[in-house]
């Protein structure tokens, strides 16, 4: 199903749906929303990418972390050596000089990873309620009142949590059902 | 700071859940989650225990979720008979984890086994621990859908074919359970259990509204722990999977339900009682003999274990039909005893079929002389599934007896004890046929199998074994915790009070 219009849209509309989900998220408290439903939409704009480019593709374009790794260990201090290794790892898709020093290595970002990091902070967050001597779950706040994001508390670092792991787990079922 | 009844409540979901997060991390590093599941199955053993230890020594633990008050937040509730519970099955979790290191193939741990176990058992410490009748709806669903992918974990024919009729009927059940709740919260305005039973007992419930929504929980909790004419899916399904799976479900999880019934069917459905006890003891009795009769009649080692989990489910059905003190008692006692018992001798049968590849009684054979040690190890657990006296089946079927006798039901004694003759003769037909006669002549070479891998595949069962005979000979002290937890379930005031905090 690859019309030049669908593929040359989705290439743009991804991060539109990524911010609205992230809105949709932080709006959830309150409003309607949350992180259900704020992982659904920020998926949708993957399995239409997965329709039109394929499962390869995608997973090449936005599930695959490249990193750079100095062969050459600097022997003085390994903190400046992980130092400069991050310094160059984050100047994103430019050329580095001396391109033969460099050991690239693939990162892939499969989605159970981002299952398991959902499920991780979701019940993370009722930890804290809990070391602090009140019952699993209970709601600590920060009182901050920043825009967008309202009022942070444990309850976010859940949705947050929820977000994810419906987010990773839409994308497992579209990868396997796109493969078939 | 953190207090401890909090925590130790929370532990038995905690760990898994956290064991299942850290195995997904390590997706594809199979060594690594075998590590991560022992321990924390050891883990759950200990906070268990721990919990069991509180509970005896305190009384009721509650905890309200998010700190929201009783009977509008979700509540955690620990009584002994749950504790018991949550105990027996990591217990026995632990030991099945300790067998599939060498018991199951490789391709299936690689392929999520040991997150889902570790949620399997999440979902079963929940169905024990939590006081809100939809929160008990969602941990059965947690734990069926581990089941499921379980069942089919690994794709052949069979086990598909199996898992196709699990799926349905229990999806027929979670239907019907999730009706029989609604039903119950159109009634009463309530799901939390502490209060529901405060309501049912008031003057102005409505009676006959409220026996109706608890047909819908006897159907549908009666086909999850697979009573009289809802059994067939059972033996139709659990012998499909790879033993490591099995064993764990086949032993643990049609208990499950009936720890559901009995917990529900003391504290809240108590309209009508005698209508429902009475139709409790005629399905008691049918669960019984069809059980067993099934079992008398196959030669699958599988098959026959698969038909005898139900027919033991008969005897914990009887001592709700019962109910006095004395039978729950029993009831409770023979739950503890016989998922011990079931997950060992589904064990034992794995370790025969893992090494000389077959389950079907007719091409096994000469395991006596070849492995006494498994023979023996055989022997404890069968006889203590048929009850003969030293051993731990012994005690809660002499206790039921005994209940039945005083509550002068002799028609459902008088079933129960031929039902133990019988299945002392299935248990004696599958010793005869792998144990005492001669291998048949087969042209198929036995896998073989390294010193270290026979160490695994023997220490669970070992582990099991020992816990056996640990119930059966320190039995005062085993009947003292249960007759206590019996107690605890029927003097309701004491639930409705520790959840309320009146």
């Amino acid at each position: 199903m690859r019309t030049i219009i669908l593929a040359t849209a989705i290439r743009l509309l991804i991060p539109v749906f990524q911010i609205f989900s992230v809105y949709i998220l932080f709006r959830g408290h309150n409003h309607p929303g949350g992180g259900f439903i704020g992982g659904l939409i920020g998926s949708i704009g993957f399995i239409f990418y997965v329709m039109t480019y394929g499962t390869k593709h995608t997973l090449k374009n936005y599930f695959r972390v490249h990193l750079k790794n100095d062969k050459v260990a600097d022997l003085h201090s390994r903190a400046r050596h992980r130092f400069h290794i991050a310094r160059v790892n984050s100047r994103y898709r430019q050329r580095v000089e001396d391109e033969w020093k460099w050991e690239h290595r693939i990162m892939r970002i499969r989605p159970v990873y981002i299952i398991a990091t959902g499920l991780f902070l979701a019940a993370t967050s009722g930890l804290i309620g809990l070391f602090s001597g009140n019952p699993y779950m209970t709601a600590i706040w920060t009182g901050l009142e920043i825009p967008i994001v309202g009022k942070p508390g444990t309850t976010l670092l859940f949705d947050a949590g929820v977000y994810l792991l419906v987010f990773g787990i839409v994308l497992k079922i579209t990868f396997v059902m796109a493969e078939e | 700071m953190l207090q401890l009844h909090h925590l130790l409540l929370l532990l038995p979901l905690l760990l898994p859940l956290y064991g299942a997060i850290f195995c997904l991390f390590s997706w594809n590093r199979v060594n690594l989650q075998m590590a991560i599941a022992c321990v924390i199955q050891l883990a759950m053993v200990v906070a268990s225990g721990a919990l069991l230890y509180a509970v005896n020594h305190e009384g009721i633990l509650v905890t309200q979720l998010g700190n929201w008050p009783a009977p509008f937040g979700i509540t955690l509730v620990a009584d002994l008979f749950s504790a018991l519970m949550v105990v027996t099955a990591s217990i026995t979790g632990a030991a099945v984890v300790l067998f599939s290191l060498r018991g199951l193939d490789l391709p299936r741990q690689d392929y999520g086994y040991y997150p889902l176990i570790l949620m399997l058992q999440m979902g079963v410490a929940g169905v024990c621990l939590t006081g809100d009748l939809f929160n008990l709806f969602v941990w059965f669903e947690v734990l069926l859908i581990c089941c499921f992918v379980m069942i089919t974990l690994g794709g052949t024919k069979p086990q598909l074919e199996g898992a196709i009729k699990y799926v349905t009927i229990n999806i027929l059940a979670s239907g019907l359970l999730l009706t029989g709740i609604g039903v119950v919260y159109g009634i009463t305005g309530s799901l939390n259990m502490a209060e529901l039973a405060m309501l049912v007992r008031m003057p102005s419930i409505n009676k006959s509204l409220f026996l109706m929504a608890s047909t819908f929980f006897i159907v549908s909790l009666g086909i999850k722990a697979a009573l009289f004419p809802l059994f067939f899916w059972l033996p139709a399904s659990y012998h499909t999977p790879p033993i490591a799976i099995s064993s764990f479900i086949g032993g643990l999880l049609t208990k499950v339900g009936i720890y559901a019934m009995i917990r529900l069917f003391t504290l809240i459905f108590v309209v009508e009682q005698e209508l429902i006890l009475a139709f409790f003891t005629i399905t008691a009795g049918f669960t019984m003999v069809i059980g067993v009769l099934g079992a008398a009649a196959h030669y699958d080692f599988r098959k026959i274990l698969s038909f005898h989990i139900v027919s033991q489910i008969g005897y914990m059905l009887m001592g709700l039909a019962i109910f006095t003190t004395l039978s729950i008692a029993g009831t409770i006692l023979f739950i503890v005893h016989n998922v011990f018992v079931k997950t060992n001798l589904f064990l034992v049968s794995g370790v025969v079929g893992r090494l000389k590849g077959s389950f079907d009684l007719k091409k096994l054979g000469s395991q006596y002389l070849q492995r006494p040690f498994l023979a023996l190890l055989f022997l404890i657990s069968a006889l203590a599934l048929a009850g003969l006296p030293p051993l731990s089946g012994f005690w809660p079927k002499f206790i039921l007896v005994k209940a039945g006798l005083e509550a002068e039901q002799y028609t459902i004694v008088g079933v129960s004890l031929c039902v133990s003759i019988i299945t002392l003769f299935s248990m004696t037909k599958i010793w005869n046929e792998v144990f005492w006669k001669k291998q048949p002549e087969t042209d198929e070479t036995e896998p073989d199998a390294d010193r270290l891998t026979k160490a695994l595949l023997y220490a669970p069962i070992i582990f099991l074994a020992l816990c056996i005979l640990y119930i059966g000979l320190n039995a005062e002290a085993a009947i003292g915790l249960a007759y206590r937890a019996a107690e605890q379930v029927l003097n309701t005031d004491l639930y409705i009070n520790a959840v309320l905090n009146r």
